[in-house]
């Protein structure tokens, strides 16, 4: 693409901005700008403390970005990324995921069954796969799953689904994981719209992380999403990065893309419910996969791969990075489940899906996925028909009765013979002569001679003549068989590899020998057949042959051939190797002890002879090491598989039979005891030695001499200034070094001083120092090598060694050094699978292949920490069976649920805690310390609420328990003295109060107490003291803890067995109460603990007696006899209760309003009326006062006048007494 | 649900087989133990030997036939901690010491093992040879720290015994890949010699290689007294001759490096070795039996002469084997 021309900046030549720049590039002007000079305070350290607290945050942020490094172990050529489309049902999965393939591949595929591996880019491959809405497919895909995309329903909102989905992710390591908002044209009203939007999001992200992206699809246009949204998500997915999680990197996993059923039709035809023999295909990801390890199948079980062999990739990446974008023929698609895939790519053919007709109505066919399973079980069948057929036709010529026999036995038995069956077409048949010819020994020419004819076409290659015959021989076969949709096309790519078989190095044939004595020439996929000619040929040729070679194998070897005599052997071994001759005579020292001089004196001989033989032994001794180490086991398997060492049918050879016993009984002993043929007093034989000690002589790189002259030329020049005389470094000398290195001569010279002081030489030499000089210091400034650096300096260079080891080394031989790799596409051998695997196989429910580590394939006991959910209504029960998902597993156990006291004690709880963590102990697989799980009460339909009950993580693994229950143990005293007493029945023998002497007692009013001695009567009485005299009402009771056993339940989720349409509703061990409810069966409770109304009970009273005596003494209105005459009220008096109508109540109630109103008013007056009347007495009595003043006023002179007046009368009467009478 | 059996027969490679089940979890079965013998079944080292694995582990199950000619082993989980174990006298405590260093990094708690019998004789490798061999050997792997230690508090000899060594080792989750490629140059010899029983010799390199040779006198009573000065000198050459196979690792401990090799980290690791001993290419089969590893097995030659015979550089990736048993806190 060329060079956009980008617009200059312009820059300013007025304004304030441009005035400034040029004051700044004015003389005399920086010093003005500079802050730090001019004001130097602003900038100086103000406080100690804050200084060193901002150091500490920065410091902390720093370290905080750190990740513990790790080696890094990804694969070079990754394997696709798995995408896991997930939602509830109907929110568009499907219409998505056909929107991106389309995006990507410019296909329409219209039905959708299992993964769909398409390549996206010119790194990159997807691999989508379309959850179910059932929580087994959900917990098996969030755990191989690298991006999730989670659709959700805006115009419903979230789903309890998508939160299962999520909570699943985080236990089993968080994905990453995308949002998709779909239905978003449902909202008509464009602010509703967008606040769905803004909620939805926000959720969202306080699950996933903060910022976590979701997508929005607005809407459809025929049935599909808009295609510049789609477009932008593939192109996030294809521009994401993907975090490893911990288990997948230490896990080998295989999601199965293609499966096929190759049990033999004739043991299905007796047993249609017979174990299957399967085949899986898919690529690896994770870590490195090894042959015959065991792998778990989430929904089936348990297995060990019998078979494991690469095939080239289905989906391959672009070749050339040159392009920027792909091509139409690079953008490949490659679904075998759907029933789309073009080419696939079996062990050593080449299926083209022909398409056509047939593909067209599988399509559109109202039930796809079981037509499909129905077509692939179908078309497996007919070719092995088809295959038997074909063999009895070939061999009738020769020996047609022994090749019926021997295709039944082969049938029978399992084995690598086995998987040649399920090879169909032309080549199969030869391959099968190979392995008779192995197997029997003497149909070499047959197998030969036709092998020879093979190859002539072969090597007559691209010729078409050889093509048409065997299409030939197809198309007759495909009338015979017209359900087989599949053609086989030899040569293109396969060919080409073929022809690269043949050229191979030339020990390549003894390794190939190797590989077909361990019973794994099978698997090769590279192994050209012409290699495979080659040792046919050999094993024709016969003994003779054999011998040459033993020559320069192992012993091993040449026992396994059988026919060599053990003379010749030893003899050979020992000439050629002395390392084998060693070996050789451990086995045989006591038998031959002649040969070991015989050995001893061609080993001095050997000295010169040695160095002539040292490049072919170079080349011989690799894979005979090899071989001497990993090919006897195979062989000693193949003789016991064989039965005995039968030579020809006729004779049996004892010997290695006899010296393999001995050699089983030997001494087991790590020592490894010399030959004895160095003799160390010779001085040639010291010599050999010599260099291996500090005084002998140095690799030129850490010469002690040679370093120190190279110091010396550097810092040899110095001047004494005591003498004032000038020493220099002599340069000549490294010279002559150099010189003398490369004659080969490493004697010491003394150093013959040259003078030539040149004065270029010492500008080179100043130059030397100068450039010495500059890389130490950059070493010193840059390299403040932390330990973090250094580590993962470390881990960097482990990752580059591990990338480079093997990569020189040919595929075939790689993988069985180190596995196989990531990336690679697998066919995995699986012997006996359950037949309603076959059966029931639905290619909707994701096949994943997970590998297990060392002994994860064992159960014990595990003891983990767990958390109800909080989102869980219910706490869960001790001893209820629950479902985990823990490592690649499903399974329903027993779990125990404990608590951990203050010492360490576990002590059992019958429920779980509401909030809290508590530990809990199950039987099931031992899984690594660290793994998450989560748990469900059941996994099979759709319960209303939250189904993931508990979530936590692996703590430890046993083999025994700790979990106790307390148990307290109760007696009674019987006797007492003092302190002691005498308890009875807590226990039931002398025998077990033997065992708790000691133990600490205490009684229900809190005395403490110890048993002391088992009494003889009664049995189980007990003699104990107390720290105060107990009563006979008192209770003891003994508090112990009693360990309790975890029930052995170990249940896998059978799923993928299940038939069609009940494959979620799997239910495994009910609870006790599910039972009883099913059941109906009633609870019968104990009866003290139910709860029963109170009845209080009616307590009678006697009647008051009073004594007689007591009665007279009494005062008169106290005696009982006139208290009763007055109490009782009379009944006829008493009145009735009223109990009034609620209309009459409102009349009442209303009344005693108006009443408590009247009353309040009478009240008021009254208390006015009390005043008026105080003033009005008040008044009275002033009144009265007045006018008792008045009258005393009056009567005073009333008095007065009174007195005055009878004055006057005794003065008259004196005087006028006589007057008057 | 358990793995698959992995059977044999006879009994040679004893300790190999416990000890590779024990650590894969793979149960093992042993069958015609010295059938053909006179005196068939298992001996009482041997027995003595399944008692050892029995005390360091916990919930293996053992089944011997009445004649004692099959033995069906089925592994625990380790479980280490303090252990005390009598060692039968017809195999000294090397045969025992072996077996334990090879499990001692995968228990679940910190092996501090006690072992008392012979500590030197003429059939296993001493405990002053282990001490100085395979101790070193197990730094490297990353098996470090105060708590590794062999100590040998008292010395015993056939046929009384009476030796006591202790050996205790710290519990690691992983173990480290080595690249030991070069050996480097012996740089100094030493050696423990115990008056009128044996001599065992310590070659050491400037990498940190220590090579070994030993050899023990003839049993009172049995066969005729060795004069020290000849043991002194045959050891000697049993050094030097040690020294001509050379490599990184010396022969009694191949196969311990091969086991901490293969239970390492996914990660490419390398060790040179000498020529192979018997031992160990039975043990590199068995390891592929258990583990389903293979070498990449190289001869090298030394490029010149005075460099002592030729070398083999074995490759392996490990399996990425955790310790099951230690307990996550």
């Amino acid at each position: 693409m060329e060079e956009k021309e980008h617009r200059k900046h312009q820059k300013k030549q007025s304004g304030p901005k441009a005035d400034r720049k040029k004051k700044r590039k004015a003389p005399g002007a920086g010093e003005e700008e500079d802050g730090r000079r001019r004001n130097p305070k602003a900038f100086g350290v103000q406080s100690a403390v804050r200084m060193a607290r901002t150091f500490h945050r920065a410091q902390d942020l720093q370290t905080k970005k750190h990740h513990a490094p790790q080696v890094d172990r990804s694969a070079l050529e990754p394997p696709p990324v798995v995408i896991v489309v997930v939602g509830p049902p109907r929110v568009g999965k499907t219409t998505l995921i056909q929107c991106l393939i389309r995006n990507f591949t410019r296909q329409k595929l219209s039905d959708i069954c299992g993964p769909v591996t398409i390549v996206s880019g010119k790194k990159r491959r997807l691999t989508f796969i379309e959850c179910g809405n059932d929580i087994n497919s959900m917990i098996d895909l969030a755990k191989v799953a690298d991006l999730v995309l989670m659709l959700i329903d805006a115009s419903f909102g979230f789903e309890m689904e998508t939160f299962e989905f999520l909570n699943i992710c985080q236990v089993h390591g968080f994905p990453r994981i995308m949002g998709v908002l779909t239905h978003l044209d449902f909202f008509k009203n464009n602010k509703q719209l967008r606040k769905t939007k803004k909620i939805l999001k926000h959720r969202f992200w306080t699950e996933v992380y903060q910022g976590a992206k979701l997508f929005y699809l607005s809407g459809m246009v025929h049935s599909e999403y808009q295609k510049q949204e789609i477009r932008n998500l593939g192109r996030f997915i294809s521009v994401m990065k993907f975090r490893p999680l911990v288990w997948q990197t230490a896990h080998p996993y295989v999601l199965a893309d293609r499966m096929e059923d190759l049990t033999d039709p004739e043991t299905l035809r007796i047993n249609p419910m017979c174990d299957r023999k399967v085949c899986l295909y898919g690529y690896l990801r994770g870590t490195y996969l090894k042959n015959r390890s065991q792998v778990h199948i989430p929904g089936v079980g348990d297995f060990s791969l019998s078979d494991v062999s690469f095939l080239s990739d289905p989906c391959p990446l672009p070749d050339s990075l040159k392009k920027r974008a792909l091509n139409e023929r690079e953008r490949l698609l490659y679904a075998p489940l759907s029933g789309v895939g073009g080419v696939v790519y079996d062990k050593d053919a080449v299926y083209i899906d022909l398409g056509g007709s047939h593909a067209d109505r599988e399509q559109e066919e109202a039930r796809p996925t079981a037509e499909l399973v129905q077509s692939l079980i179908g078309a497996q069948a007919t070719i092995d028909v088809k295959m038997a057929a074909s063999k009895v036709s070939l061999f009738t010529g020769s020996e047609p009765l022994r090749q019926g026999e021997l295709q039944e036995e082969e049938g029978a038995d399992e084995g690598p013979k086995e998987e040649r069956v399920w090879d169909p077409e032309t080549r199969r048949e030869r391959r099968r002569a190979i392995f008779t010819e192995e197997e029997e020994g003497s149909e070499g020419e047959e197998g030969s001679e036709e092998e020879s004819e093979e190859e002539e076409e072969d090597s007559e290659g691209e010729g078409e003549a050889g093509e048409e015959s065997e299409s030939e021989e197809e198309e007759g076969e495909l009338e015979k068989q017209p359900a087989l949709k599949r053609l086989r096309v030899e040569g293109g790519s396969e060919a080409v590899k073929e022809g690269g078989g043949i050229e191979v190095p030339a020990f390549a044939d003894s390794e190939d020998e190797l590989e077909k004595s361990e019973g794994e020439v099978e698997e090769s996929e590279v192994e050209g057949e012409s290699s495979e000619e080659e040792e046919e040929e050999e094993d024709s040729e016969g003994g003779g042959r054999k011998a040459m070679d033993s020559g320069n194998c192992s012993e091993e070897e040449s026992e396994g051939s059988e026919v060599d005599s053990p003379l010749l052997e030893e003899l050979g071994s020992k000439v050629k190797h002395p390392k084998h001759k060693e070996k050789a005579l451990e086995e045989e020292e006591e038998e031959e002890p002649c040969f070991e001089t015989a050995g001893e004196l061609r080993w001095k001989e050997g000295l010169a002879q040695k160095a002539s033989e040292a490049f072919l032994r170079q080349q011989r001794s690799t894979p005979n090491l090899r071989k001497l180490v990993y090919g006897t086991v195979a062989e000693e398997s193949e003789e016991e598989e064989s039965g005995g060492g039968e030579l020809g049918g006729l004779f049996h050879v004892s010997r290695p039979e006899s010296e393999k016993r001995r050699r089983a009984d030997g001494l087991d002993c790590s020592h490894y005891t010399p030959d004895a043929t160095r003799d160390w007093d010779q001085q040639e034989v010291l010599d050999s030695i010599r260099d291996c000690f500090v005084t002998g002589k140095w690799e030129d790189d850490k010469d002690a001499t040679r370093l120190l002259q190279e110091d010396e030329e550097l810092y040899g020049d110095f001047e004494d200034l005591e003498t004032g005389e000038l020493h220099q470094g002599d340069s000549g000398k490294q010279e002559d070094q150099a010189e003398e290195d490369e004659s080969g001569e490493g004697e010491d010279e003394d150093g013959g001083k040259v003078k030539g002081n040149a004065e270029g030489e010492k500008q080179q030499r100043l130059d030397k120092k100068r450039r010495l000089k500059e890389r130490f210091n950059t070493e010193y400034d840059e390299g403040d090598a932390t330990f973090f650096d250094d580590l993962k300096g470390e881990m960097q260079r482990q990752a580059e060694l591990n990338r480079a080891e093997f990569s020189a080394v040919d595929d075939e031989t790689r993988v069985q050094y180190e596995g196989f790799r990531p990336g690679m596409y697998l066919r995995l051998e699986i012997q006996s699978l359950p037949c309603e695997f076959i059966t029931n196989f639905d290619p909707n429910y994701p096949v994943i292949l997970g590998g297990l580590g060392a002994s994860e394939g064992n159960v014990g006991y595990l003891q983990m920490r767990l958390k109800k959910h909080r989102w869980h209504q219910r706490i869960l029960k001790t001893r209820d069976p629950l479902i985990l998902s823990l490592g690649w597993r499903r399974f329903q156990t027993l779990p125990l649920y404990h608590i951990e006291d203050h010492n360490g004690r576990n002590r059992l709880l019958k429920y779980t805690p509401q909030h809290m963590h508590c530990g809990a102990t199950l039987w099931g697989p031992i899984t690594p310390q660290g793994t998450g799980f989560l748990a469900v009460q059941s996994v099979s339909g759709t319960k209303a609420g939250f189904r993931i009950a508990a979530t936590g993580v692996v703590l430890d693994l046993d083999k025994s328990v700790t979990v106790v229950k307390k148990l307290k143990l109760i007696g009674y005293p019987y006797k007492i003295y003092k302190n002691t007493a005498f308890i009875k029945d807590m226990f039931n023998s002398v025998l077990e109060v033997a065992k708790f002497e000691g133990a600490a007692l205490r009684t229900v009013s809190g005395v403490r107490g110890q048993i002391k001695k088992a009494l003889r009567a009664p049995p189980g009485a007990y003699r104990a003291t107390f720290e105060d005299r107990l009563l006979m009402s008192d209770i003891v009771f003994l508090r112990s803890w009693f360990p309790v056993s975890v029930p052995q339940l170990y249940n896998p989720v059978t799923s993928l067995l299940l038939p069609l349409g009940e494959k979620e509703s799997w239910t495994g061990m009910r609870t006790v109460g599910q039972l009883k409810h099913d059941l109906g069966v009633k609870v019968k409770p104990n009866k003290d603990s139910l709860y029963k109304p109170v009845v209080r009970k009616k307590r009678h009273f006697n009647p008051l007696h009073i004594p007689k005596e007591l009665q007279r003494a009494l005062p008169f209105k106290n005696k009982p006899k006139n208290a009763e005459k007055k109490g009782k009220v009379p009944r006829d008096l008493q009145r009735p209760a009223v109990i009034k109508e609620p209309h009459e109540k409102k009349i009442a109630a209303l009344l005693a309003a108006l009443g408590t109103v009247h009353n309040h008013k009478r009240k008021s007056a009254q208390a006015r009326q009390r005043e008026q009347h105080k003033d009005f007495l008040r008044q009275r009595q002033k009144q009265e006062m007045d006018k008792m003043k008045r009258q005393k006023e009056a009567r005073k002179k009333m008095f007065r006048m009174i007195g005055q007046r009878e004055k006057k009368q005794q003065k008259s009467s004196l005087k006028g007494a006589a007057q008057h009478d | 649900m358990a793995s698959s059996c992995v059977s044999y027969e006879g009994c040679n490679f004893f300790r190999q087989r416990l000890v590779l089940s024990t650590l894969s979890g793979k149960p093992v079965k042993i069958r015609k133990i010295r059938s053909k013998d006179d005196n068939p079944g298992l001996r009482d080292f041997e027995a003595s030997f399944i008692r050892l694995m029995d005390k360091i582990t916990n919930g293996t199950r053992i089944e011997i036939n009445e004649t004692g000619t099959t033995l069906y082993f089925q592994p625990g989980l380790l479980y280490g901690g303090p252990v005390e174990h009598d060692c039968n006298l017809q195999r000294s405590i090397g045969y025992y010491l072996e077996a334990l260093l090879a499990l001692a990094p995968f228990m679940k708690n910190p092996l501090k093992a006690v072992l008392r019998g012979v500590t030197n004789d003429q059939k296993d490798p001493s405990v002053d040879t282990l001490k100085a061999t395979a101790i070193p050997l197990m730094k490297r792997f990353g098996i470090d720290g105060e708590g590794l230690e062999l100590k040998v508090l008292r010395r015993g000899m056939p046929p009384g015994g009476g030796g006591e060594v202790v050996f205790s080792c710290p519990v690691r989750r992983f173990i480290k890949p080595v690249q030991l490629t070069d050996p480097g140059k012996v740089k100094r010899i030493r050696g423990m010699a115990s008056p009128g029983f044996g001599l065992s010799l310590i070659a050491e390199t400037t990498n940190g290689t220590f090579l070994s040779a030993e050899m023990a006198s003839n049993p009172p009573g049995q066969g005729t007294p060795i004069l020290p000065e000849e043991l002194g000198k045959n050891c000697a050459k049993l050094l030097l001759e040690e020294i001509y196979r050379g490599g990184c690792v010396d022969s009694i401990n191949q196969s311990l490096a091969l086991l901490y090799m293969t239970l390492g980290q996914q990660d490419v690791s390398k060790v040179l070795l000498g020529p192979l001993s018997p031992y160990t290419i039975e043990f590199l089969r068995h390891l592929r039996s258990f583990f389903q590893t293979m070498f990449k097995i190289e001869t090298q030659k030394p490029e010149e002469d005075g460099k002592g015979g030729e070398k083999v550089l074995m490759t392996c990736v490990g399996v990425g084997y955790t310790n099951l048993s230690k307990t996550l806190k």
